[in-house]
């Protein structure tokens, strides 16, 4: 039963994800493209999830589906403020689709030669306290990139505001 | 003998003090690296006293010796250490006098910079890696800190930054060096292999038995860092365009200090030289092309600064040719009178110009009558520039050709002696048209007595040293003879002559100076000069634009994010382009049409790939990643 | 059918060539960055993958795929900045404004 709910779950999810993706890139108008966007990201956050990485799932559509999507339209609005300018053409291009899939074909390639270490999986996974452990502990060994990349987060928002405000200072 | 790490250490710190603070805080702080410098000059003469009773004895055992291990590769551990014996701490004395004297002088001439503080930060950063490069004690060491200059120099060319001329100087001086250093790596790898150690006394101390054919190699790449640091020609073009750099910062880094940390290092490896034999041949070559070329181009200036600058290149060339016949001891004595009298003439200068305000010689004329002190030093430093008796370069320049004829190289002495009549000639030159003659601006004035003080020490230096020159030359372990009558006589009788035909030329008229006919006889040769005998056309046509284009092409496998979108980026490219098109625009006909036609060809359609198209470079980019990835999967 | 790594890795390198295809293709600077949001993800959801099945103990995919969050949330927030700021400046986001790095 269990492998079963799996499994379609997983399916469910990667179509959704990848339809997503191509709603994304189909779509002529950003704004809904954006939503796409928003839709893939949702489904991902779901399949971390599936690997039973709650805290990432959260996470994922916290930053992903909230913070970032959000931004993203408002830089859309701000940005193209009449409708027409929202709408635009597809940009379909044959080199770059050609790239894309000779890229994909030699990953697919890649992975289905590759072999991965075999590891039993856990009976019971990890939970959100145990990648605290990790995170926040001295033993857990992330704790100073941990708060390295907090300081990276400061200097970018620093910089972001900067970017938009520094223009009229000058 | 503890204190020895503490003379390169202070202004280091002094740096790294005014580095986290912020304009104001900074610009108030500058008594910060002006007492460090002067904590070092005193440790400095400690030491130098320290080292002073049985001098030369002392430079196999050195009188402070410490090291420590900073890694291992292999077998070999690699060590940094300090070591001070009678050359470096010779040089330790002229890097903290002229080091203090530009300071003290600068606190008056830049006073009203509105970043005086980072000005002085970096002079702070300069002194130090200058001391600890006489100090160190392997070449890695050297290596580190000849570069630390290397970007100091970059940043105090390019220190009035808003002036596109400062900028592009600065990435010149920058790029040109670098070609050097790329020839010292080189050349240490090389070493490192030979040897397997960085340090002096294991390199030099078997330098003797190593195979002639490495021997060479090291020598000549290690000396093609030593032209590019010590602008020597080919690689001399970025000297007189550093001069954009504020004028006291020229008097410590173009004049005295960084300039000679190539001698130094010619002078530091001369056993390599030696069992070379060729690259000591070398060495003198091109210490006498670089005489006579930097005379010959400073004739021809306007500007009183880069007149300066050519003459230190042509003064460089001069310390060359003394290392080129063996004599470890007449390259460092006159890279040491020179530091002193060519920084006396650049603070000097300084004050011209601000005098003036203007460069130009042909703007200034009659200081003499309206700034006579700061006339009477220069007069002083210029004499010694010429080489006449009793100023310092006198002594140190008879040396040379004293040398040269003890070595029967008679060519290279009269070409010595040829480079100095030139010297003459330009010296005269220069004065006539600044000193003498009707003032050409009103409202001149004398310096005040914090940029007076600086130059009349060094200027006291200069007039005294000489005398001292037999003490010295014991001190450093060679003999400094009293000049020889003979190669004294004729030197002087040569520079002389030179003198004299500048006055012929500039000051016999008394002041209206018309060289419109000696300009009409010299047509050619005259406007080759000016054109800087086409070094930097030939460099811009077979280097630089090509390497711009290269540079464009490997910049397609840059997919950075966010890269392209930086508006600055484009605008900076934009500029490059421009300049490199107006370049294309009044393209000189040169010898080396032919080539260059060939390589502009080339370029042309190298230039369809790089179309603005940020997509069309990623896609390239990919394009090669999948190739990469193919390879990968497919063997691996 | 079971489920595993290389089902994730799978549908991660689809999601990831879309993204690229995007990134290749289109003409607007926002859709160029969701392009790359939307391979970000992609690298996301390899290492989680990783980290289930490679690491479980360790959770070392997971702190990985917590640090590339951080540098793609950064990374986007000063992305749009810059986009507006060129907004500012040539009153477009189309990338063909921008086409001033020919040679």
């Amino acid at each position: 039963m269990g492998e079963s709910v799996n499994t379609l779950a997983f399916l469910v999810m990667a179509l959704a994800a990848i339809g997503g993706a191509v709603g994304m890139l189909t779509s002529r108008n950003i704004m809904y493209a954006a939503f796409w966007l928003l839709w893939t990201m949702l489904s991902v956050g779901g399949l971390y999830l599936l690997l039973s990485a709650e805290f990432l799932a959260l996470i994922q559509v916290m930053v992903y589906a909230g913070a970032v999507s959000v931004l993203m339209l408002f830089v859309i609005m701000l940005t193209l403020r009449r409708r027409e300018d929202a709408v635009r053409s597809l940009d379909f291009s044959p080199s770059a689709a050609l790239l894309a899939a000779v890229f994909l074909g030699i990953m697919y390639y890649g992975i289905s030669n590759a072999t991965f270490p075999e590891v039993a999986l856990l009976a019971e996974a990890p939970n959100t306290a145990d990648l605290g452990v990790v995170l926040f502990t001295m033993e857990g060994g992330w704790l100073l990139p941990f708060e390295i990349s907090a300081l990276v987060l400061l200097a970018a928002m620093v910089a972001a505001v900067w970017w938009t405000k520094g223009q009229d200072r000058r | 003998m503890t204190y020895i790490p503490a003379i390169p250490l202070l202004p280091a710190l002094a740096f790294l003090a005014l580095l986290p603070m912020s304009r104001a805080a900074r610009n108030r702080a500058i008594w910060l690296p002006l007492g460090a410098i002067a904590v070092s000059l005193v440790l400095s003469v400690m030491a130098f006293a320290a080292v002073w009773p049985g001098g030369a004895e002392k430079a196999a055992e050195p009188v402070y010796h410490e090291s420590i291990p900073i890694a291992t590769v292999g077998e070999a551990t690699i060590d940094l250490g300090l070591r001070l014996d009678p050359i470096s701490s010779a040089m330790l004395i002229v890097i903290t006098v002229v080091a203090m004297c530009v300071q003290v002088f600068s606190v008056g001439y830049m006073r009203k910079d509105p970043r005086v503080g980072w000005y002085y930060a970096v002079l702070s950063l300069f002194t130090a890696a200058m001391l600890a490069l006489v100090l160190a004690d392997n070449f890695l060491m050297l290596y580190i800190m000849w570069e630390i200059m290397g970007l100091c120099s970059y940043l105090l060319i390019g220190f009035w930054h808003e002036k596109e001329a400062s900028r592009k100087a600065a990435i010149k001086a920058f790029l040109t060096t670098r070609v050097g250093d790329i020839g010292f790596a080189i050349g240490l790898f090389v070493m490192f292999v030979t040897v397997g150690s960085f340090e002096f006394d294991a390199v030099l101390g078997s330098a003797a038995e190593w195979a002639p054919g490495v021997a060479t190699t090291v020598a000549l790449l290690l000396l093609f860092g030593a032209m590019g640091k010590s602008a020597q020609v080919p690689l001399h073009v970025w000297l007189p365009d550093a001069m954009a750099g504020p004028t006291p910062a020229s008097a410590l880094i173009h004049a005295a200090t960084m300039v000679a940390a190539g001698v130094y290092l010619v002078a530091r490896s001369m056993p390599i030289f030696e069992a070379s034999g060729v690259a000591l041949q070398v060495v003198l070559a091109v210490g006498l092309i670089t005489a006579i070329v930097g005379g010959l181009l400073a004739l021809v200036q306007h500007d009183i600064k880069k007149v300066l600058a050519y003459s230190t290149i042509s003064q460089l060339g001069y310390m060359f040719i003394g290392l080129g016949v063996g004599s470890v001891i007449a390259g460092m004595y006159h890279l040491i009178t020179h530091a002193f009298f060519k920084s006396l003439l650049f603070l000097a200068a300084g004050v011209l110009i601000h005098a003036y305000h203007n460069q130009d010689m042909r703007k200034m004329g009659g200081a003499a009558r309206a700034l006579p002190i700061t006339s009477a030093v220069f007069a002083v430093g210029s004499l010694a520039l010429a080489g006449i008796f009793p100023f310092s370069g006198f002594w140190s320049k008879d040396e040379i050709i004293l040398v040269l004829t003890k070595d029967g190289q008679y060519l290279a002495a009269a070409g010595a002696l040829f480079a100095g009549f030139i010297t003459a000639f330009y010296v005269a030159r220069l004065w006539f048209r600044v000193f003498t003659r009707k003032p050409q601006a009103e409202g001149l004035h004398e310096a005040k007595i914090g940029k007076l003080a600086p130059m009349c020490v060094l200027a006291a230096i200069t007039a005294g040293i000489g005398f001292f020159g037999p003490t010295l030359g014991y001190f450093l372990g060679h003999k400094i003879p009293w000049p020889d009558l003979v190669v004294a006589g004729v030197s002087s009788a040569v520079a002389m002559a030179g003198l004299a035909a500048g006055w012929w030329v500039y000051g016999r008229k008394g002041g209206e100076i018309d060289t419109g006919a000696v300009k009409a006889r010299l047509g050619a040769i005259y406007s080759a000069l000016v054109a800087k005998l086409y070094f930097d056309e030939m460099y811009e046509r077979l280097a630089v634009r090509p390497f711009t284009r290269a540079a464009s092409g490997l910049a397609v496998f840059d997919i950075s994010r966010i890269d392209w979108l930086v508006d600055g980026a484009a605008k900076a490219w934009g500029a490059i382009a421009r300049v490199s098109w107006r370049f294309d625009d009044r393209a000189v006909d040169g010898g080396v049409n032919g080539v260059a036609e060939a390589i502009w060809a080339f370029g042309k359609r190298a230039r369809s790939i790089q179309s603005g198209r940020i997509q069309t470079y990623q896609q390239l980019a990919l394009v090669a990643i999948v190739l990469l990835l193919v390879f990968v999967v497919v063997k691996g | 059918m079971n489920i595993g790594l290389e089902a994730f890795l799978g549908l991660s390198a689809v999601l990831f060539a879309l993204g690229l295809y995007g990134a290749l293709s289109k003409r607007s600077a926002v859709m160029v960055l969701m392009s790359l949001e939307l391979m970000a993800v992609a690298v996301g959801l390899n290492l989680v993958a990783f980290s289930r099945f490679v690491t479980p103990e360790a959770m070392t995919g997971q702190a990985f795929a917590i640090f590339a969050m951080v540098v793609s949330a950064a990374e986007i927030g000063l992305a749009l900045a810059i986009v507006i700021a060129i907004y500012r400046h040539a009153r477009s986001v189309e990338l063909s404004a921008l086409e001033r790095l020919k040679g």
